[in-house]
């Protein structure tokens, strides 16, 4: 059987420890090794499965790896996928692909000249909700899309998310790209113009944790999207993930995680809502996978995250300015 | 109280019901253009039918009058009445433009009449509700409100509402409820950016209201909702949030057998009865005002600069720019 050979770098971001179950329980992945300069920190994905540590991504590297996944602090995102693709390995990163228009530009060329796949770690496309969405607009069951308003508003991470040197942007940079990955993805269009407000409202942070985000697609369409820190502990789940799509002959709505359990619990003193759908980092894992095996394009590109990433940076400067910021045409 | 109603649409028949109810009311005259309407409203509540507004007043000399016209003929009847020595309720959106709606203001203040303008979201139990306890404190320090109202395209006589001269459109016809609750619930606005879409079948608008104190509020308003109508509301703040959805409100549902062979004819629709309607509590709210000489909670003021934000709104979506409120002195 082909299998592909698959290094970790970093586990600073949470999300590899679910990449790295998925990707442990196929049969045609073997985990190489796994480099973190924290051994602490990935000795429980290292010890009980008798996977190589590495303290650095360039010793990683060295070893017969086919492809990457990079889970580090955001600012180190295009450091350690221009490494790897320069090692003619295939990377998965995760998101948000960088922090500035240059650095994601530089990324997505890098892994082009190296003849190497770059995917965005969006694993909302995966949602069977989004997917049967998808179908159903292309499809035109709501006619032509004319606006859409999104949510992706989540409890406050610790650590370094935020931390502006290591995250590169609070809450309108960590909520925003998933959503407006999915915007790009409904419309088959990309952002033209952003008007934005970011600002510090829920938590005593030095970082935004709160925003409100429009968008003018190239084809026309209007959105609005939170991307606020603002579940409250009381809250029965971590967040959301919604979208409403309006349309000429109807009206969309997505609403991620309602396949739900409400539970109330005494041990936990408040009401839980408890997910049963399926769990979607397990289609972006196998995405990645297979399109490396069978050498086909992987579903989302550098390039989508890149074209959601830089509505962030824009919100973030019409935030700044006050003023609607036009995004440069690519 | 003798209390005239003006218009005998769908909140003119609101507010004859009401005051049919309303032990220290006493319904005098009800004028409409269209004898009938006028005629089967002015039977609710018991009294005599006009279709001419002068004739109405010498005859009935009310103590109040509400006004239940389309939007652009408020401005007509409310100074009219004001004259006459009237109290005047009178239905939201207060007029179709700042200028009117200061003009109005000031001759019922000349005349010595009270004047109320009937912004119902204020008197209904789940946003009352809402309001109350973000004051209280529950949700801690508020930062952002999402509010939501989606209705089919109205269609009133004449199909008023589709003219966007007459009725203002959704964001100042139909949203401008939330844009006052979201003034009671953050303060006052500085600035307000918009996204509208217009067409023959639907008029749909996104506004994002900036506060003076770096709170945020998106409203989105629809007419031509294929669903349901739906409110929706959230308010997020440091300690807490606040959510409520109209279509998860279902506390009473009745779900028929088809009859015979009559496929699809009934259609179950759940509702939420109450004792009496919002109408009902906000006339009677302005009704003891007008008695006890007290202020409303909501004022012709805040109503007016709902309209402001409104109308800002408006001229964002056509600059594509925010465009800032003029700070109340």
């Amino acid at each position: 059987m082909n299998v592909l050979k698959v290094g970790m770098i970093s586990f600073a971001h949470m999300h590899a420890a679910s990449y790295f179950h998925h990707l442990n329980s196929r049969e045609d992945v073997e985990i190489v090794g796994i480099a973190d300069e924290n051994q602490e920190r990935v000795r429980p994905f290292t010890e009980p499965h008798g996977i190589a540590y590495y303290s650095t991504a360039e010793e990683l590297l060295k070893q017969p790896v086919d492809a990457v996944v990079i889970c580090s602090e955001n600012s180190r995102h295009a450091e350690l996928t221009k490494l790897s693709a320069r090692a003619k390995k295939h990377v998965m990163c995760e998101k948000p692909l960088g922090l500035s228009e240059e650095e994601m530009l530089e990324m997505i060329e890098v892994c082009r000249a190296e003849g190497v796949q770059l995917m965005t770690a969006f694993p909302c496309r995966f949602l069977p909700p989004v997917m049967k969405a998808k179908e159903a607009i292309d499809r035109g069951d709501i006619g032509e899309i004319i606006a859409m308003k999104g949510y992706n508003r989540g409890t406050m991470p610790s650590g370094w998310f935020i931390d502006p040197e290591l995250s590169g942007g609070g809450a309108v940079l960590d909520h925003t790209v998933h959503v407006l990955d999915l915007m790009n993805y409904f419309t088959g269009s990309t952002a033209e113009e952003v008007y934005a407000h970011a600002g510090t409202l829920f938590h005593d942070v030095d970082i935004d944790d709160a925003g409100m985000v429009h968008v003018r697609f190239k084809n026309g369409v209007f959105a609005v999207h939170d991307p606020s820190w603002s579940r409250p502990s009381s809250y029965p789940t971590w967040g959301d993930v919604m979208l409403e799509i309006i349309g000429t002959k109807g009206v969309l709505n997505i609403d991620s995680f309602s396949q739900k359990n409400n539970v109330y619990s005494n041990k936990a003193n408040k009401a839980q809502w408890s997910y049963w759908g399926d769990d979607m980092d397990e289609g972006l894992v196998n995405n990645f996978v297979t399109s490396l095996l069978q050498g086909k394009p992987v579903a989302v590109t550098g390039e989508d995250g890149y074209m959601s990433a830089r509505v962030a940076l824009a919100a973030y400067e019409s935030a700044r300015t006050g003023a609607p910021v036009k995004l440069t045409s690519r | 109280m003798k209390l005239s109603i003006i218009g005998a649409g769908t909140m003119g028949t609101t507010c004859a019901r009401n005051a049919a109810k309303l032990a220290n009311v006493q319904a005098a005259g009800v004028c409409d253009l269209i004898k009938e309407r006028a005629e089967r409203c002015a039977e609710l509540c018991g009294t005599t039918a006009y279709t001419d507004i002068d004739e109405m007043i010498a005859k009935e000399q009310p103590e109040v009058a509400v006004v239940c016209l389309p939007t652009y003929l408020h401005k007509n009847a409310v100074l009219k009445l004001a004259e006459h020595g009237i109290h005047v309720i009178c239905e939201k959106p207060i007029a179709m433009n700042e200028d009117d709606a200061r003009e109005m203001q000031e001759a019922c203040v000349k005349h010595g009449v009270r004047f109320f303008i009937g912004h119902v979201v204020r008197f209904f139990p789940n946003y009352r509700d809402a309001l109350a306890r973000v004051r209280r404190g529950e949700i801690g320090e508020p930062g952002i409100a999402h509010l939501k109202r989606y209705s089919a395209y109205p269609t009133g006589y004449d199909g008023w509402y589709r003219d966007q001269g007459k009725s203002g459109g959704v964001i100042v016809d139909l949203m401008i409820h939330d844009i006052d609750f979201a003034r009671a619930l953050f303060g006052e606005v500085k600035s307000v950016y918009a996204s509208i879409n217009r067409s023959e079948s639907m008029d749909y608008a996104q506004v994002t209201m900036e506060f003076t104190n770096g709170r945020i509020a998106n409203l989105t308003g629809y007419w031509g909702y294929p669903g349901p109508f739906t409110t929706q509301y959230e308010i997020a703040g440091d300690q807490g949030i606040i959510q409520f959805d109209s279509n998860d409100v279902r506390s009473l549902d009745v779900k028929l057998q088809k009859q015979g062979t009559e496929a699809g004819a009934s259609v179950p629709v759940p509702s939420s009865p109450a004792n009496h309607d919002p109408y009902y509590y906000e006339l009677k709210h302005f009704l003891e005002c007008i008695t006890t000489g007290s202020e409303p909670i909501v004022t012709a003021e805040d109503a007016r600069k709902a309209l402001a934000v409104a109308l800002a709104a408006e001229q964002s979506a056509k600059l594509r720019k925010p465009v800032e409120l003029e700070v109340a002195p």
